[in-house]
Parts: structure tokens; C-alpha cells; sequence
């Protein structure tokens, strides 16, 4: 199954998903070919099933996580390469920091602070959405994919502070 | 009369042929045996007439005595009588505090050896003796010999446990179907009994491990979304707590193994009835000492408090590596039986803000579960049921600075493969030492080390230009075999291992040899009827996926095929155990690339006529 992610689940190479369908789909394709059915089958099946199986669950993991899935994507399109952010996201990104450690123990400041972060990830992935779906502009949204990456390694961090 | 059945040629000549298989509890106190009969599941009976065999093995100079008959020695001859030993499988020396166990311990070479009348004997071989007597019990219910078994582990169990719990098994003669955690067979039961869909949590402390499972129940198919817990907690510590309190209260003398195993069972005595009553009296004479209590359940409670909230931690973090929160739960499942203590309840029930599901017997859910998967994946039964589970704990392995590179985090669904690039240190290096290591921490130190290998003949080059890609791939038992190998230089150094712990290959041989004294004839013919039973099998379902899916080959892979498959013919009816096992092996390979494409075919037919949902991110 050197087989294209998307084209395993039948779905379309887009970064917009039908999430409700991959889910579907992979449990469909773990009932046909999961180890757990192939128990007292001859050895070629087992190999195979074992193959099979680990694969759509890579895919499934791929597909299912926004970043994961547009990384995966520009991958099929572009060599894979170090990515510079522009000065003012790093500079936005240390002032994010320091609000964070500063309101770390505020509960209602996080909270405020996930919604303002969370608008954030819902912005580039629109972008990306436009970036990729629309324009095919495979370098400008390798740059939003590493935004989104670490906005949402952010939302993990208030996440963390919140409980 | 009925008329009789033949069937079709090229199709199971066996169409209702029923495989008898077993599913098996070995637990830390008791162990049970159970198996699907006329489509129910069934607990399999002692011949005591009790469902639950204890988990006590007793050996003598010359006998071995395991259940009700061992426990009776625990208060005359301690040393001699082995409990709990799941509390030792796949473990060192070092893991434990010898001062939990009444008996004596001592380092066998990376296994734990108990020294015992009968010899030394180490945890596979006593949870062998206990999994021998399941076996015959399961034989004489089922009339013949068993097809194999779906054994349950704790979800906890590392690699290391899950591996010595298959070696126990292989050396009791059991074909070990599958190992299942605990709580996913719980689920199994309590899922196809009630008919249940949603989220649920199985919260499952027995005698020994605690485990708390988050499970998404839907129809056909159980995934396991996160698992968490502690494989050193359960009702013992909960006894040892009371232990504790009568030792600093009596003064009590703590290296007398007489003392501290009369005083074990007192406290077990007790937290069983603390289960039904609030409060129990206690007058008893220990080594000369009078002991006199009113012991109650607040006093209980208080006591254990700390062992309580542990649980409840755990609960939370698996709620939190599943994304859910309690009042996203549509179930709690409680399984094992320290469960029905009323200060875990109380607490659980608290957390959840519901009632608790425990009609099914906590004691009996998880080996009646695993008899319903063992029926499943035998074929036998009706039910379409998958279950998707996850590993426990991330695996990684170990980098400069004895920091740990993570490789599979923990809660991955399986099977997984996952691999990473690593690099030379230092100019010139020609071998690098591969420490495997499982755990949340991110020091070695603090995690549990599975295997350490080292990969030779890497081509000199400068201090990071080598790449070793590090595989790891944990299968749906949940084991580990991890493979490196230098990618960017032809001369291919690479190496596979299985971690193994303390006992190798040769030793669970040995062991072997040594419990089935078949003469060598019989040794010879029974070999022979198997390879000829997986010869047939191979040649009639080959047929079959010919006679169904031939269009998917070439002509000349076709003529492959059938060409191998007429050498295994030939080859079946001479008693020759090597050739047929050649022929049987020519003919797997070459029908991998069709088994594949069948496979292909099946995820095609399945995923065709399915409507478009909405689209998101």
C-alpha cells in the first residue's frame, strides 16, 4: 500500500475533510483487514494483514490531525525543507510567551486568552484551506502550517495552565 | 432423518466445524477459565465445584499443588507457597520490595528466582503450573484438546510482563490466540451483554494492578481511546495498608514471615467484610500478642485514602489523553474484585456524578470477555466484533545525556510501526548501542529498560553524517520487536531484535522439553499431523481465493501460484515433515502480492456506496 492517504480512504486530496467519513472509513477498512481477523488464516495473510492494518492506522493518524494532514499534503508536492517564519510572527510569538507565563495562574485570563488563541487557529486554517485547496501555493502554506503548528502547541500550553 | 450435508468442492469441507478455545483471567489472586457454549459465555467450573482457582502455587519436595489445596500451606509453610507471583512476572530483582513477599527471592539472571523445597522456580514457570490447571479444567468441560486461548494482561503490563505471560503460557501448552488487556475485555462482556454504544470508562482494580480504560462502543467495533493506571496497585496494598497499621500498633516483628503472613490474611478477613458491614470486631493471638480492634470503615477508608486517590488520578489522566470529560460519559464499567470496596466506589461514583455498572460479577466480566473474543477470533461465533486497542506506554530509546528520544507515544492504536532517524556522535564511529526503553519520563533512569543491542559495521564516516533508522513495530499483542539499520551507504548494517527478559528462546525450550516428556516417535508424528494440518488448510484456502479473486493475477502469476500449489499436493502425502513445510512456505510467499490484492479488493467492495458528510479542518 504505497497508495496515496487520501485515495485509501476514498477521499479527496484536500486539506478540507469529511472527518465523519475518514472515521467511517477506516473503521470499515480495520473490520476487512485488521490482524484480529486473519487469526486462523494461512501465514501470507497474516503478513499481509499486519501490513495492511499498520498502514491505515499511520494513514488515519495522518489524515486526522490538521497538521499532520497539510504537511502531508505539501509533501506530495514539494521537497521537504526548512521553514524561515517572517520576524513579526517570531516577535508575536514571544509576546504570546510572556502573556502566557504572566496570566498563568488566572484562570479567567486563559480563558480569555484560549478564545483570542483559538481564533488564531481557526484564521490559519482557513488560510491554509485557501492556500492549499484553492491556490495550490505550496511554499506560502508550508510557512502557515508552521504558524498553525505552533499555535497549537500554545493552545496545549493554556490547556496545560488551565487545569 | 436429516439429511446429510457434502460439500462443494473447493469449499470448506468443515462448514460447522466449532474450534474449541478458551479465555483465560490469570489473576493476581484468582484465576478463571471460561469459554462460549451453545453461544453464551460460561464460566468453566473446578472440579471443587468453585468458578474462581486461586492464584497460590505450593511446592513440596515432590509435588506441586496449586488453588485451595496451596493456600492451605500459606500459614504453615509460607516460604514454600507462592502467591501473587503476577506481581513478579517480568520483573527484576530490583523491581520489587522483597519485603512484601514471605518468601525467599533472589536474582536469576535478569529473572527473579524463588527458592522452594521443589528447586528454584521463576514466575513464568509458577504461572505455568496455574495456567496448566485452567487448561486441563477447560479439556475435560470442552471434551478434547483446545484450537487456543485469548489470555488477559493488565493494560498497564509493559512489554516485559506481556512477554513473560505468552512464555507462561507456551510452556503451560496453551496457543496463545491473542493477549487482551483486562478492561477491554471487561468492555467485551458488559458491550455485547447490554448492548451498549457511547463512551465508557472501564475502571478495573483487582487483586494486584489497577487499570482505567477509555472505550468508544459502537456497533461492530470497541476502540480503545486512551488507558492509563499503575501496574503495582491493587487489593494486596490495600491489605498491606492494614498490615501496616497492626505492625506499628502491636510492634509486631516484621522479618517473621510466620507473623506477617498470619497477619496478611487477618487483613484481608477484614477489608472483605468492611465490603458488607461497617464496622468488625477482632480478637486474635499472634506469636503471644493479643490483638484486640474495632476496626471501621471510616478507620479503613482513612487509612487507604492515598491508595484511593492514586486510583482517581489515573482516571483523570486517561480522561485527558482521551480529550473527554466526565460528564462526556455515558458508562462506568467496574471490574475486578477490590472494586466492591465501598470507599472505591464512593469515590468513583463521585467522580462520574452517576450510577456505577457493576451487575455483571467483577469477579468473572474480564474472563468472560476474553471467552467472546476467543470465540470471535476462532470463527466460531456470530458477532462481528473488532477491537482497536492502544499502547499503554510510550516507547522510545535512549540518546546522549541518557535522555529519552520518544518513538511511539503511549496511546497509540495498534498495530504500530513508527520510526525515526539518528546520527553518529562521533567521528569514525563504527557501532552504536541501541537502549530500548518504555515509560513516561524523560530520563532513562526513570523508565523501565526492555533491551539493549548494539548495530556493528557502521561505515566510518564524519560525527553525524550516518543515518540509523531506529523501527519500532508493537503488534496486536501489544509486544515490541524493533529493528536499525544505516540508510545512506550501500553496506547495510542492520540488526532485528525481539527484546527478551532473562529467559531466552533456549531457556523456555528447555523448560519445555523438560514438562512433556514425549517419547521421540510421538514427538515426530505429532509434528508431522501439524504440518500437514496447516499444509491442508493452506492448499483448500488457496483454492478458495483463487476460485473467488483469480482475475486480480496475471497469467503468469496465476500459473505461479497453481504451480506451487500442485508441489504442496505432491509433496502432502509423503510423510516428510521438511518438504511439506518447504512447499507450505514457497506457496505463502508467493501468494503474499495476491493476498495483498485481495485485500485491496475487500477495502474497495467495503468503502463503495458511502455518501459525502460535511468537510472541516
Amino acid at each position: 500500500m504505497t497508495q496515496n492517504y487520501f485515495e485509501l480512504f476514498n477521499l479527496p486530496e484536500k486539506f478540507q475533510i469529511d472527518s465523519v467519513k475518514l472515521q467511517e472509513n477506516y473503521r470499515s477498512i480495520q473490520k476487512e483487514i485488521h490482524p484480529d481477523k486473519f487469526v486462523t488464516s494461512p501465514e501470507n495473510e497474516k503478513v499481509q494483514s499486519m501490513i495492511k492494518s499498520t498502514q491505515a492506522n499511520d494513514a488515519y493518524q495522518t489524515l486526522k490531525s490538521p497538521i499532520k494532514r497539510a504537511k502531508y499534503i505539501l509533501s506530495l508536492h514539494k521537497p521537504v525543507e526548512k521553514i524561515t517564519l517572517p520576524p513579526d510572527f517570531l516577535m508575536q510569538q514571544m509576546e504570546w510567551e510572556e502573556h502566557l507565563e504572566a496570566i498563568e495562574k488566572n484562570n479567567r485570563e486563559l480563558a480569555q486568552f484560549k478564545l483570542t488563541i483559538n481564533k488564531k487557529y481557526k484564521e490559519y486554517s482557513l488560510l491554509i484551506s485557501a492556500q492549499i485547496d484553492d491556490d495550490q501555493n505550496w511554499s506560502d502554506a508550508a510557512i502557515t502550517v508552521d504558524k498553525l503548528y505552533f499555535v497549537e502547541k500554545l493552545l496545549h500550553k493554556i490547556n496545560s495552565a488551565l487545569n | 432423518m436429516a439429511l446429510l450435508q457434502i460439500s462443494e468442492p473447493g469449499k470448506s469441507t468443515m462448514p460447522h466445524e466449532h474450534r474449541r478455545v478458551i479465555g483465560i483471567d490469570l489473576g493476581t489472586t484468582n484465576s478463571l477459565v471460561a469459554s462460549v457454549i451453545s453461544g453464551s459465555p460460561a464460566i468453566l467450573i473446578q472440579d471443587d465445584e468453585s468458578n474462581l482457582l486461586p492464584s497460590v502455587v505450593y511446592y513440596s519436595k515432590k509435588t506441586v499443588q496449586v488453588g485451595n489445596d496451596a493456600r492451605d500451606h500459606q500459614s504453615n509453610d509460607a516460604e514454600n507457597t507462592i502467591s501473587s507471583v503476577k506481581r513478579l512476572i517480568g520483573k527484576t530483582i530490583d523491581d520489587v520490595n522483597q519485603d512484601n513477599f514471605p518468601l525467599n527471592l533472589s536474582d536469576g539472571d535478569g529473572v527473579i528466582n524463588i527458592k522452594t523445597s521443589n528447586g528454584m522456580k521463576n514466575p513464568v514457570e509458577v504461572s505455568a503450573e496455574i495456567l496448566k490447571i485452567l487448561r486441563t479444567v477447560a479439556e475435560n468441560k470442552l471434551g478434547g484438546e483446545l484450537i487456543g486461548a485469548v489470555v488477559t494482561v493488565p493494560a498497564y503490563f509493559d512489554d516485559a510482563q506481556r512477554q513473560a505471560t505468552k512464555d507462561a503460557c507456551q510452556l503451560a501448552g496453551l496457543n496463545i490466540l491473542r493477549l487482551i488487556n483486562e478492561p477491554t475485555a471487561a468492555a467485551v462482556a458488559y458491550g455485547l451483554d447490554k448492548k451498549s454504544m457511547g463512551q465508557f470508562v472501564v475502571f478495573d482494580l483487582g487483586g494486584g494492578t489497577f487499570d482505567v480504560s477509555i472505550l468508544n462502543l459502537s456497533k461492530g467495533l470497541f476502540e480503545v481511546l486512551a488507558t492509563h493506571g499503575d501496574a503495582n496497585l491493587g487489593g494486596d496494598d490495600f491489605d498491606q495498608a492494614i498490615v501496616n497499621f497492626f505492625n506499628n500498633k502491636y510492634k509486631l516483628n516484621i522479618k517473621d514471615i510466620e507473623v506477617q503472613s498470619m497477619i496478611s490474611i487477618l487483613a484481608r478477613e477484614i477489608k472483605e467484610l468492611l465490603s458488607n458491614k461497617k464496622e468488625v470486631e477482632i480478637l486474635k493471638e499472634i506469636n503471644g500478642k493479643e490483638i484486640k480492634e474495632t476496626f471501621t470503615q471510616q478507620q479503613f477508608k482513612a487509612l487507604v485514602n492515598d491508595l484511593t486517590e492514586q486510583t482517581l488520578k489515573a482516571t483523570k489522566n486517561a480522561l485527558n489523553d482521551a480529550k473527554l470529560s466526565t460528564d462526556q460519559i455515558d458508562g462506568v464499567i467496574m471490574v475486578g474484585g477490590s472494586t466492591r470496596m465501598p470507599c472505591i466506589q464512593e469515590a468513583v461514583g463521585n467522580l462520574f456524578k452517576q450510577d456505577l455498572l457493576n451487575d455483571l460479577n467483577p469477579d468473572e466480566v474480564v474472563a468472560l470477555g476474553a471467552a467472546i473474543q476467543a470465540n470471535i477470533l476462532a470463527g466460531n461465533g456470530q458477532e462481528d466484533l473488532l477491537l482497536l486497542d492502544v499502547t499503554p506506554l510510550s516507547l522510545g530509546i535512549e540518546t546522549m545525556g541518557s535522555i529519552v528520544e520518544r518513538i511511539i507515544p503511549r496511546n497509540t492504536t495498534l498495530p504500530v510501526a513508527m520510526a525515526q532517524e539518528f546520527t553518529t556522535y562521533k567521528d569514525g564511529q563504527t557501532a552504536m548501542i541501541i537502549h530500548v526503553v518504555q515509560g513516561e519520563r524523560d530520563l532513562v533512569d526513570d523508565c523501565r529498560s526492555l533491551a539493549k543491542f548494539t548495530l556493528k559495521k557502521i561505515p566510518p564516516m564524519v560525527a553525524g553524517a550516518a543515518k540509523i533508522k531506529v523501527t519500532f513495530q508493537v503488534d496486536t499483542d501489544g509486544l515490541l520487536s524493533v529493528s536499525a539499520e544505516e540508510t545512506t551507504t550501500n553496506e547495510k548494517a542492520s540488526i532485528e531484535v525481539k527484546p527478551s527478559y532473562g529467559l531466552s528462546e533456549d531457556n523456555i525450550k528447555t523448560m519445555l522439553q523438560s514438562s512433556y516428556d514425549l517419547a521421540e516417535e510421538d514427538k515426530i508424528s505429532r509434528a508431522l499431523a501439524e504440518t500437514k494440518v496447516e499444509a491442508n488448510q493452506l492448499i483448500e484456502l488457496t483454492q478458495k481465493a483463487l476460485d473467488a479473486d483469480k482475475d486480480l493475477l496475471s497469467d503468469s502469476e496465476l500459473t505461479s501460484i497453481k504451480n506451487d500449489l500442485k508441489d504442496l499436493i505432491n509433496v502432502l502425502n509423503s510423510s516428510n515433515n521438511d518438504k511439506i513445510k518447504e512447499a507450505t512456505k514457497q506457496l505463502n510467499t508467493k501468494s503474499e502480492p495476491f493476498a495483498a490484492k485481495r485485500m485491496d479488493r475487500s477495502i474497495q467492495k467495503a468503502l463503495t456506496g458511502k455518501s459525502i458528510n460535511k468537510l472541516e479542518f
